[in-house]
């Protein structure tokens, strides 16, 4: 908490009890083989990352700078090469129901109704769940999602950003205490990606979960966030946590308006750009 | 398509008052023409060219033996379709060789294209036979069951699950394959494990793969099946074909080939059913 790998960094966030680390990133380097070219490419470098217990983190960076992989790291998908990752003190050996996950292009499963797809958060977990508990739980996400009504229907007759909503109600049906977040809305379009950030932000308020957020828009990350990670391009690097200190609800007052916002903005893109200006620009429009 | 998330678009006036999302409508005239009138369509196409058929072989343009007349063709297939016709036996026999061919096949191929989906060890194992055995064509193997069957069921048998199980194999394979990673990403961190994968990813995602690999099968087992039949023996439509031929009963000949066409397509359409009821978001772009 106190060696934060940053200078931006300030002091904790206001809220009490928010002080304990939940996930523990140190000294952090991760990469893959490519076969063919029989290469191993180094994706993410000495990564120092500490996040609080009911943080909202965003992490924004250039395409390819390892993003991606950081999340995969937290989920337990990907062993780091060096260093350690810890979730409440232990570490990492594979996937758990303390993290669940929602992903950029849904991954639903095409032949499960809207209640089954929830359902399936909930299917490898050991619960001590009744029947009727498991219904209601499953009931409870999906009206907090607001697909109450759709149960009985399959994506393929969704719209992307309800697709999303379902996504968002099977992670959060584990009750899961990190609830990572693979750019969960980069293939919703403007409007509907507006109003479903208010809505996760809504939601957060309501469980109280850490988040770790991945997104190409710095508008999306500034919005969102406690603290924005800025990683630099491959290999990728923290260049800076920027802590973000506007008030919440963010989504009950012109946040764009403010004075604060746009000096925050300014200070992220000035990061970025130094990095990839291609890249960076993309997920902007 | 996504009636259940929009409300329907309608011109005003059209239906009841506009109070919810949703409301019904009466079917007029041009709803019922749209909707059923492709089957009438159709129905009046065939009419028409059986009349026509008809007309040209009573004006005797072509050779009488050549094309019978289609009323004589009906009423041959009609005759030999009753109790005791001289078709209706050899349907019977066909389709009791080709549903055990396909049995075999299925039960056969299925499992073989699954685990060469998921092994790459199965895979370099099986594919040069498969790849080999489905690249030659099956009736050059004919002779061959022949000399070592005899002109018995089981050449038949063996040259239907041969020409059968070759698509299935390769379709399953195909299905294990081509599964979507993000699917089993999301399987991985939900906490399923290495046989929860393939219970409640891979095997639902491979299913319709499954399923149209019999599709092809089938289609595949019937040339293999009227194949045999013409090669030997003395039963089955493939047989009758022949027998029709060299007694110079061309409306037999033309009943059996009708008949085999109603068979072939039965099997597809039947097929086809069970897919989209097995996966009805095959037919959306997901």
């Amino acid at each position: 908490m106190t060696n934060m790998p940053s200078p931006a960094t300030r002091s904790a966030t206001s809220a009490a009890g928010r002080n304990d680390v939940v996930i523990d990133a140190r000294d952090l380097v991760v990469g893959y083989r490519k076969l063919r070219e029989k290469i191993e490419l180094t994706a993410l470098r000495d990564v120092n990352l500490q996040i609080r217990r009911g943080e909202f983190i965003c992490i924004v960076g250039p395409s390819g700078c390892g993003k991606t992989t950081f999340i995969n790291v937290v989920a337990g998908l990907v062993k780091p090469w060096q260093g350690t990752m810890h979730v409440n003190g232990t570490p990492v050996k594979g996937p758990g129901p303390d993290r669940a996950m929602v992903f950029q292009d849904y991954a639903l499963m095409p032949w499960r109704t809207v209640q089954e797809n929830v359902e399936f958060g909930l299917e490898f977990v050991k619960h001590d769940l009744s029947k009727q508990q498991l219904a209601d739980r499953v009931a409870h996400y999906l009206d907090l999602v607001g697909l109450k009504g759709f149960e009985k229907s399959f994506p393929y007759e969704l719209s992307g950003g309800m697709k999303q909503r379902v996504g968002i109600a099977r992670a959060l049906v584990c009750e899961p205490e990190i609830l990572l977040a693979d750019e969960p809305f980069g293939a919703v379009d403007a409007m509907t990606r507006e109003g479903m950030q208010a809505e996760l932000e809504r939601i957060i308020a309501e469980t109280g979960q850490t988040v770790v957020l991945i997104t190409h828009s710095i508008d999306e990350a500034i919005t969102l966030a406690d603290r924005v990670v800025v990683v630099s391009h491959r290999p990728g690097r923290i260049r800076e946590v920027v802590e973000v200190d506007l008030p919440r609800p963010r989504f009950e007052y012109d946040i764009k308006a403010n004075e604060r916002y746009h000096e925050l903005r300014e200070h992220v893109w000035d990061l970025l750009k130094g990095e990839a200006f291609g890249a960076a620009t993309e997920g902007e429009a | 398509m996504s009636a259940t998330v929009e409300p329907k678009t309608v011109a005003p006036g059209d239906g009841g008052p506009l109070n919810g999302p949703e409301r019904t409508f009466r079917y007029s005239p041009i709803n019922y023409l749209r909707r059923y009138g492709a089957a009438g369509l159709v129905l009046l196409n065939l009419t028409c060219f059986f009349i026509l058929w008809e007309l040209f072989a009573r004006a005797e343009v072509v050779s009488p033996l050549f094309l019978p007349r289609a009323s004589d063709m009906f009423r041959t297939l009609f005759e030999g379709l009753s109790p005791g016709g001289i078709i209706l036996q050899h349907v019977f026999y066909s389709m009791r060789m080709f549903s055990i061919g396909m049995l075999a096949a299925a039960a056969v191929g299925i499992p073989i294209g699954l685990l060469m989906g998921a092994s790459k060890v199965m895979d370099s194992i099986f594919s040069p036979y498969v790849w080999a055995m489905a690249a030659l064509p099956r009736v050059a193997l004919m002779p061959l069951l022949i000399l070592i069957l005899g002109f018995s069921d089981s050449a038949k048998f063996t040259l239907i699950f041969l020409s059968a199980i070759f698509p299935i194999i390769i379709n399953c394979m195909a299905g294990v394959k081509t599964v979507d990673q993000s699917l089993v990403r999301a399987g991985q961190v939900f906490g399923a494990s290495k046989t929860d994968l393939y219970r409640k990813v891979i095997f639902p995602f491979t299913l319709p793969f499954i399923i149209s690999g019999v599709n092809q099968g089938m289609t595949r087992g019937l040339v293999g099946l009227v194949i045999a039949e013409i090669f030997g023996g003395n039963k089955g439509l493939g047989y009758l074909t022949t027998r029709a031929a060299q007694s110079f009963n061309p409306a037999l000949l033309y009943a059996v080939l009708l008949v085999l066409v109603v068979f072939s397509l039965g099997f597809v359409q039947i097929v086809k059913i069970i897919e989209t009821k097995a996966a009805p978001w095959r037919n959306y772009g997901s």
